[in-house]
């Protein structure tokens, strides 16, 4: 049985595999679950990267009419992850670091690193540099909302922190305490 | 006075035929009769029932009222007919002499034929053997005279018991109630409702029997003492030795009856066993025919047996009559080894007809079918389960077990084994496409039950893949369970955007 590709309305390229119904299926066999829960990942941080989604929640799962409809329903083959299968997946994804549970201490809504923290700080690095913001205090808000979209636009706070954080260690970055919030200041090196 | 002396009171619920002795007859009844106890009336007895009897008065009304006088007390009767308002009377004597303890209604054993006497015949009549007339020997009537104090009179003030012959208490000086002179006890019977001569003339003629005294040595006894009375007329006029003959031969007659009567349904039982055998044998004889008949001609031409043929054979081998398959049982062999592997011989006989078109098959169906076929000494569980890993040795095409991931434990034949089925599993999916456990089960010709296992089986393996229905959209919570080979997806590398 042939399966083909399907673009979807938001110009997203679904694999082949999504048109399989027991792709939807979470298998009692570990071998074939595990290789279903791969291609599972791939294509939930693919479409996170497509459309700059950065939380994925089992409830997503459950209801309809949410961003991640495309994905987790498949309505030509009649098929829908069914939200254990999708707890299941996320689990997977925190084991292998690409996401987190955010947060912390429970395990229905996830955190999505299609990019890696370490990226990340590459990225808020690079912008930091190419925009003129080295040395100056800028608080979260004008990282994550810059009058001028940049890839860090619309980043949550916490996976901000954690570049942040990446960033500190090798002296990049100054975490600084404000009266009303926090601030960040960049250094060269 | 009187009345309290002599009678013994009864309890009138009882219907009065079931109070009389064996041995008593009624005679005669009449109602609205009233009792004069003395030359008083007796207030609480003034409107009863008279009966009377071979050996006892009845008077019966309510519960409380209601007594027996035995006949043995009356001495004399005086017949007043009655006068204008006055209605006629029975006036009944009653003896001061006291008649000897009656015995207690007890089963008492003869002391010279051991015959049993049942109670509930009358007092004379129970110090008699029932059944050899010898007198009873053990004196188990106490002979210890009526205590003094039974006569004596309890003072009304002071309930002190004094001697009969004091007219005041001894103790109070109260004054005594005057005990009515044994001698002058009398009893009058009134009759309100007439049919006192009737009953006159029948009392009178009890009284002159005296059934209560003498029995069996008059031939004119009007006893019912029924057809032994010859007999025992006869008995009375032998011998001491001729006696004891007259016993013997009675209870050796008896017993020659009664073992006769045995003698003769045993025969009878026997003679229908010995019927029954003989059909058996013909039974057995025309299966071992028949087996033979159709195993010839099944050599001849193996490839086809007619379906006569094996309905026959199945039923033979349901009756239990497969003479090549007398059940072994562990006391024709030697040891339990040998019995296990004789066993197994026995069980592959039995699986070549169970399992004539079927590959596989439930544990339990094969020890029930085992154990009919048998017939006798049925194998037991654990039995069965000793003699499973044997059957490889016996049986071509080998015929193996094997345990499901449900539990349920299967004999199979090869083409059944994991390896085949998966094997034709995957290709037959491949071939036809996603298949359900019940479209797989038809097409293997075998029960859903089995398939399921047995996919399941394949699944562990992580050849097959399920598309449960639960995941479709419209949220039937009912999954039917699709099976997909998992080389649709083995080699499958991701094809999506990145």
């Amino acid at each position: 049985m042939a399966f083909t590709t399907h673009t979807t309305p938001s110009g997203f390229l679904l694999p082949s595999i999504h048109s399989a119904p027991p792709f939807f299926s979470q298998q009692p066999n570990k071998t074939t679950l595990a290789s279903f829960t791969d291609h599972w990942i791939k294509l939930i941080l693919a479409y996170a990267r497509h459309r700059r989604l950065f939380y994925l929640h089992v409830e997503d799962a459950e209801t309809s009419g949410n961003d991640w409809d495309e994905v987790l329903k498949n309505e030509r083959i009649n098929r829908h992850v069914l939200p254990v299968y999708l707890e299941h997946i996320m689990g997977v994804m925190v084991e292998k670091n690409l996401a987190a549970f955010e947060p912390a201490r429970q395990t229905r809504s996830v955190m999505l690193y299609w990019r890696l923290p370490e990226e990340w700080a590459e990225t808020l690095h690079e912008w930091a540099t190419s925009t003129g913001h080295l040395n100056t205090i800028m608080t979260f808000y004008d990282v994550t909302d810059p009058p001028i979209e940049s890839p860090l636009s619309s980043i949550p706070v916490a996976l901000l922190r954690k570049a942040i954080g990446i960033l500190t260690k090798t002296n990049r970055a100054q975490l600084i305490a404000a009266a009303d919030g926090e601030g960040v200041r960049f250094f060269s090196k | 006075m009187a009345l309290k002396r002599y009678t013994k009171s009864i309890d009138s619920t009882i219907p009065l035929p079931a109070l009389l002795y064996t041995d008593e007859r009624l005679f005669s009844s009449q109602n609205g009769v009233g009792i004069y106890d003395g030359q008083q009336k007796s207030a609480s007895h003034q409107s009863g029932t008279v009966h009377v009897s071979s050996h006892r008065l009845f008077f019966t009304d309510t519960r409380d009222n209601s007594f027996a006088l035995d006949l043995s007390y009356v001495v004399q009767t005086v017949y007043y007919a009655g006068l204008f308002t006055s209605s006629s009377k029975v006036t009944l004597h009653l003896a001061s002499k006291t008649l000897p303890g009656t015995p207690e209604p007890e089963v008492w054993v003869c002391h010279v034929c051991g015959n049993r006497n049942p109670p509930g015949t009358s007092p004379a009549a129970s110090r008699i053997c029932t059944l050899c007339g010898v007198r009873r020997e053990s004196p188990s009537t106490p002979s210890t005279p009526v205590p003094a104090a039974s006569d004596a009179v309890a003072c009304p003030a002071c309930t002190f018991r004094n001697n009969p012959s004091k007219t005041t208490c001894e103790i109070c000086t109260a004054e005594l109630p005057v005990p009515l002179a044994p001698e002058i006890s009398l009893m009058k019977l009134s009759f309100r409702k007439g049919g006192d001569k009737a009953f006159y003339s029948k009392l009178k003629s009890c009284l002159k029997t005296k059934a209560w005294e003498v029995r069996l040595l008059t031939v004119d006894d009007p006893l019912p003492s029924g057809s032994g009375i010859s007999t025992w007329t006869l008995y009375f006029d032998m011998g001491a030795d001729d006696r004891l003959k007259f016993i013997t031969d009675g209870i050796l007659q008896s017993v020659a009856t009664s073992n006769q009567g045995v003698e003769t349904n045993m025969k009878d039982a026997l003679q229908d066993l010995e019927a029954l055998m003989l059909k058996a044998k013909d039974m057995v004889r025309l299966a071992a025919d028949l087996n033979e008949r159709l195993t010839t001609s099944t050599a001849a031409n193996p490839a086809s047996e007619p379906e006569e043929a094996t309905f026959i054979r199945s039923s033979l081998s349901q009756l239990g009559l497969q003479m090549d398959n007398v059940p072994v049982t562990l006391d024709m062999m030697q040891d339990e080894r040998e019995w296990i592997n004789q066993l197994a011989k026995e069980l592959a006989r039995v699986l070549q007809t169970i399992m004539k078109d079927r590959g596989i098959i439930a544990l339990d169906e094969v020890w029930g079918g085992w154990n009919r076929a048998r017939g006798v000494a049925l194998i037991p569980p654990t039995t069965f389960l000793q003699v499973l890993p044997h059957l490889p040795v016996y049986t071509t095409p080998t015929i193996q077990k094997r345990q499901l991931h449900s539990g349920l434990t299967v004999l199979h034949t090869p083409p059944y084994s994991h390896a085949a089925f998966s094997a034709r599993l995957v290709g037959f999916l491949s071939l036809n496409g996603p298949q359900t456990a019940v479209e797989i089960a038809q097409e293997e010709e075998i029960t859903v039950g089995l398939a399921e296992g047995m996919i399941g089986a394949v699944e562990a393996d992580g050849q097959v893949c399920r598309d449960d229905e639960a995941c479709a959209l419209n949220g039937s919570t009912v999954g039917i369970v699709r099976w997909w080979p998992w080389t649709e997806f083995d080699r499958y590398n991701y094809d999506g955007q990145l």
